[in-house]
């Protein structure tokens, strides 16, 4: 540790620490604009400056540019340094338009902060200002380069940190410029995160643009609940409606950054279209009498058929307190279920992705940044995980490999070494690569590892890409800290597990090895830890052709996540169909009775990340319809009552126990505590206490089957934007969703005598999926991509990667007919 | 001390004394009334008389308008953050030709103190304070001002200023480079000096 003097405070840092970090630590606020803890320091704004009295470098000198040193004193309140603040804040302003009543910073602006801070009030400069033409950057950030004060740290963030290349910085001396070479929407996913970067209104939100001010907002520390990382938000209300949705600072997760589907997804709680009232047989109705219907037309089907005709769905998207609720209620009720998942292959995939996460290998997203060799098997980590991309890149930035083994042409911002494969090869390449990362077999193996090591030295994939996967596993073999990162939708059922326990074996080499999984939704590892294998999409509708199931209780799921189209004849059968949701679904339409719920805005809930951390959503508001809606944008109703207009959606979990007639009152915590363990110990910003070793570890996939001859397999594709059920219906995200295709590989298309833009009818035989071809060059041979977007009825092959035979691939008109 | 008063009240116990004072009392009371009887009375016969108050006496709040004769206030909230009593609120949203607006403004009348506060916040000199002190209603819900009722058809004190002519961003008022004190947009794609 070194210890310094900062302003006569002792202060004791690492060796390493820069100065105005070290102040931080010791409670001093040097003011900066360029430095940004994630981005590092590039003395580009010198607003910094502090005295250094004794050190190597005596003077004035920008405390983010120096590093603290024994002995060093330091002053941040030296006349000389409190003078040049004050001039640089004095000609940083020099050019600054004169306009913070109109710019939407204001209020939380670091350059407006400092300039009342520095005493700078009126403008001395005689000559006029400097002016920039603003460009249109898309849906989500609104430009306006006149506010610029030059600190970079938009490019920086953008290129290096981000790793896209579609904003830069132009022009030269007085003119320098950050924008795009020409006018278009923002390339990156991530471009949401220049407006909490750039110091002053340069970049702000445009959804949220003119909705209020920073001191006017409710701010309330929440969770992203749009993919299975968990980031860390904070969510601004005002007037029952959520405004804006900020990145919080979480170092163990997403950093200081998140994602665009993160920032911008939440439309939903307040649109419009939101359902507030109950419904019974089509008529609205209210909560209270709607929980009551549904709870004895429920218990009469549980008289008459036995209480195993009452089936519950659930999905990723439930919190740990409804999910508790679905445990508890549903066993008490003998209700089955929860179903998740549409069927075997997904389900299984899921479930053996959560159960394989054990204490050793279990990594997060800050581990990853630090590893040196990373291993994507089957997962898009920019459209099904997208900070985890970020992630992947700072370590890419600090020189590890990346290579990615899939059936898509994934895209990430960084270069990896690529291996095209088909879902049913990679449990085989996995294993053919951790043969070949592991150098020997070393006594320090278990015979069960040892055991998985054979099987995976005797592991064959395809002769034209063993060779490959061979110079990857070399690759490894030299790796400290590797990571294996497995996606749970476009892989075979087995590739989880064996992800997990490529990533076990390299642990018993005594290396710091990772497993890192991808989960199909915010609370999917509670979901697959808790949910039973055999209650999968695929039985449920089983179960309903046989006329086993009669009603079913749909719990803030779409059902096209089970298997399911909203119109599916099957649904029509039940006796009852009970939908509770805080969305407007087909599902919701068509049921019997529809129960209204909060959002985790409103409600609030407990998450368990992919990284099996406990994340807590606080309620942000007490719901309601927005004022702006109620008043049709006018200035608020002149009438007044107790009641909140649009108040009646309850917390999912207490819709549950009144349907169960165990009243609205429970306990979130008695609920949480109904879940099996290690669920039940969850504890809000904790891991969850993993299992030390899985109980089948190191249990070689029974055969890893590699053929999927004379077919193709199809794979569902998940999208950024248009694929999560609640972020899909942002309007602003909808500009960005990409056009529905279904990808082939161009020596398919030829074999198949497809080109692009042709439609072809693809049987699944559960449903038929039509769309336009698309010529995708990097994806693998021998697959069909179907992407999860509007148009497209994707449900069909919702099972994972299900092989279809070419036959039942045909071309249609766009009428449709053949 | 008790006894030195007593000593010196003892001459006016004299009933000559007494009687002489009380006459020296009573005309010097009649003569005031006669005074005032002939005298300009000072007290203003309100409502019937007005007296016109300094123009900058603080009662009633206005929302004044641009020498464009366009709504001044861009919906800031520097007047409702900076509200003692809290008695504005409103909503900004964005207006025709880029501008800034409120799509609503309340001022609660029955909790401002007048103070003046919002006035001297206001960047654009849109809210004003006028000498318009008469402003009670029967029932308080009238005490609550919408925008329509605050708006008036000047610019009050301030006819000159108009914020779109100075801010930097791009409105119907004014473009890039065109407002006050600007030199013309630069060409960012340009390297000469
Ligand atoms: S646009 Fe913002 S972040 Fe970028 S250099 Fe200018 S002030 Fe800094
Ligand atoms: S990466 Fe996932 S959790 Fe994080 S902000 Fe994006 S959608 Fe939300
Ligand atoms: S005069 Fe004072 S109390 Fe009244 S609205 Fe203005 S700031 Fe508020
Ligand atoms: S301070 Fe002036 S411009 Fe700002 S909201 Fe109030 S009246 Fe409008
Ligand atoms: S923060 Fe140190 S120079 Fe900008």
């Amino acid at each position: 540790m070194i210890k310094l003097i900062i302003d006569n405070l002792r202060v004791e840092v690492p060796p390493g620490t820069r100065v105005i970090d070290a102040a931080e630590q010791a409670g001093i606020m040097i003011p900066r604009f360029c430095y940004h803890p994630a981005l590092g320091a590039v003395g580009a704004c010198r607003v910094c400056a502090v005295q250094v009295l004794e050190g190597s470098c005596r003077g004035i000198r920008m405390s983010c540019m120096i590093e603290a040193e024994e002995g060093m004193v330091i002053s941040t309140t030296d006349e000389e340094a409190v003078a040049f603040r004050r001039q640089v804040i004095e000609w940083l302003m020099a050019n600054h338009p004169h306009d913070c009543p109109v710019c939407d910073e204001g209020g939380q602006c670091l350059l407006q902060d400092m300039t009342v801070s520095g005493g700078h009030g009126r403008r001395r400069l005689p000559v006029k200002k400097r002016t920039h033409i603003d460009q249109h950057l898309g849906p989500l950030v609104v430009h306006e380069m006149n506010r610029c004060i030059q600190c970079y740290r938009c490019v920086r963030f953008y290129r290096e940190y981000a790793g896209y290349t579609d904003l830069g910085v132009m022009g030269s001396a007085g003119r320098v410029y950050f924008g795009r070479r020409s006018d278009g929407v923002l390339e990156s996913p991530f471009a949401g995160n220049l407006i909490d970067v750039c110091p002053t209104g340069v970049f702000t939100d445009r959804p949220s643009r003119f909705k209020g001010r920073y001191w006017d907002f409710e701010r309330t520390p929440s969770v992203c609940i749009h993919c299975s990382l968990g980031c860390r938000v904070t969510v601004n209300t005002r007037y029952r409606e959520v405004v804006r949705v900020e990145a919080a600072h979480d170092p163990q997760v997403n950093g200081w950054f998140i994602c665009d589907r993160g920032r911008y997804g939440f439309p939903y709680a307040s649109s419009p279209q939101r359902p507030r009232s109950a419904r019974i047989d089509g008529r609205k109705s209210g909560v209270d009498e709607a929980l009551d219907e549904a709870a004895r037309r429920l218990s009469g089907i549980a008289q008459r058929h036995g209480s195993g005709s009452v089936a519950l769905a659930a999905s990723g998207r439930v919190c740990l307190e409804t999910l508790g609720a679905l445990t508890r209620f549903g066993s008490e009720k003998g209700w089955r279920g929860p179903f998740f998942r549409a069927g075997p292959r997904t389900a299984e995939a899921l479930q053996s992705a959560s159960k394989n996460l054990e204490e050793k290998i279990s990594i997060s997203l800050k581990d990853i940044e630090k590893s040196d060799f990373i291993l994507l098997v089957g997962c898009d980590p920019v459209n099904e995980a997208p900070m985890l991309a970020l992630s992947v890149r700072q370590a890419r930035r600090r020189g590890a490999v990346v290579a990615l083994a899939d059936a898509r042409s994934v895209q990430l911002p960084l270069d990896a070494r690529r291996l095209a494969l088909r879902p049913s090869q990679l449990t085989a390449a996995l294993m053919r690569f951790a043969g070949k990362a592991v150098a020997d077999g070393g006594a320090a193996l278990s015979d069960r590892a040892r055991g998985f090591l054979q099987a995976c030295r005797d592991s064959r994939v395809d002769p034209a890409v063993d060779e490959q996967i061979d110079h990857l596993g070399l690759a490894a073999r030299e790796s400290r800290r590797p990571v294996v990162v497995c996606g749970t939708s476009a892989v075979a059922p087995d590739t989880p597990a064996a992800a997990a326990n490529v990533a076990r074996l390299l642990a018993a080499e005594g290396r710091k090895a990772g497993f890192f999984p991808v989960l199909p939704g915010a609370n999917a590892l509670a979901l697959g830890l808790a949910g039973r294998t055999a209650d999968h999409g695929a039985a449920l509708r089983e179960a309903l052709e046989k006329g086993d199931v009669r009603a079913l209780v749909v719990v803030e799921t779409n059902l096209s996540e089970l298997g399911f189209s909203a119109d599916d004849p099957l649904l029509e059968n039940l006796e009852a169909l009970v939908v509770c949701d805080c969305l407007d679904s087909a599902a919701g339409r068509a049921a019997r009775v529809f129960i209204p719920t909060q959002t985790v805005f409103e409600a609030g809930g407990t998450f368990v990340s992919a990284e099996a951390r406990v994340r807590e959503a606080r309620p942000a508001f007490r719901g309601g319809t927005p004022v702006a809606q109620v008043s049709g944008g006018g200035h608020p109703p002149r009438t007044f009552s107790p009641d909140i207009p649009g108040a009646d959606p309850l917390p999912a979990w207490q819709v549950l126990a009144a349907l169960a007639r165990e009243g609205t009152r429970v306990s979130a915590d008695t609920l949480r505590k109904a879940l099996p363990a290690p669920l039940c110990g969850a504890a809000p910003g904790k891991r969850l206490a993993l299992p030390a070793s899985a109980p089948d570890a190191f249990q070689p996939p029974e055969d890893p089957a590699t053929a999927a001859d004379g077919g193709l397999e199809v794979v569902v594709c998940e999208h950024i934007f248009g694929s999560e059920p609640l972020s899909r219906r942002a309007a602003c995200l909808q500009e960005l969703e990409s056009a529905p295709r279904l990808g082939l590989h161009p020596g398919d298309a030829a074999a198949l005598q497809l080109s692009a833009g042709q439609r072809v009818a693809v049987d699944c035989g559960r449903g038929v999926i039509e769309g336009e071809i698309e010529i995708v060059n990097e994806m693998a041979r021998g697959v069909l991509l179907v992407p999860r977007l509007r148009g497209i009825d994707w449900h069909a092959a919702a099972d994972g990667p299900l092989v279809v035979a070419v036959a039942d691939i045909r071309s249609v008109k766009p009428n449709g007919e053949s | 001390m008790s006894s030195d008063r007593t000593k010196k009240t003892k001459p006016a116990d004299h009933p000559g004394t007494l009687i002489a004072e009380s006459i020296k009392a009573l005309g010097s009371g009649f003569a005031t009334t006669a005074k005032h009887l002939l005298r300009r009375p000072v007290t203003e016969q309100y409502p019937e008389q007005k007296r016109v108050l300094p123009e900058r006496s603080r009662a009633r709040i206005v929302l004044t308008r641009d020498p464009d004769g366009r709504e001044r206030c861009v919906a800031c909230y520097l007047c409702s953050a900076v509200c003692p009593v809290s008695c504005i609120s409103m909503q900004s949203t964005g207006g025709e030709g880029g501008r800034r607006v409120a799509a609503w403004f309340r001022i609660n009348f029955s909790r401002c103190i007048y103070c003046g506060l919002c006035e001297e916040a206001c960047p654009t000199s849109a809210i004003q304070l006028t000498p318009d002190f008469e402003n009670c209603r029967q029932d308080i819900l009238e005490m609550v001002f919408e925008k329509d009722d605050l708006l008036v058809d000047h610019g009050g004190r301030d006819d000159r200023y108009c914020f779109y002519r100075h801010a930097g961003i791009a409105t119907d008022t004014a473009g890039k480079g065109e407002h006050v004190n600007e030199q013309p947009p630069v060409d960012a794609k340009s390297n000469l000096p």
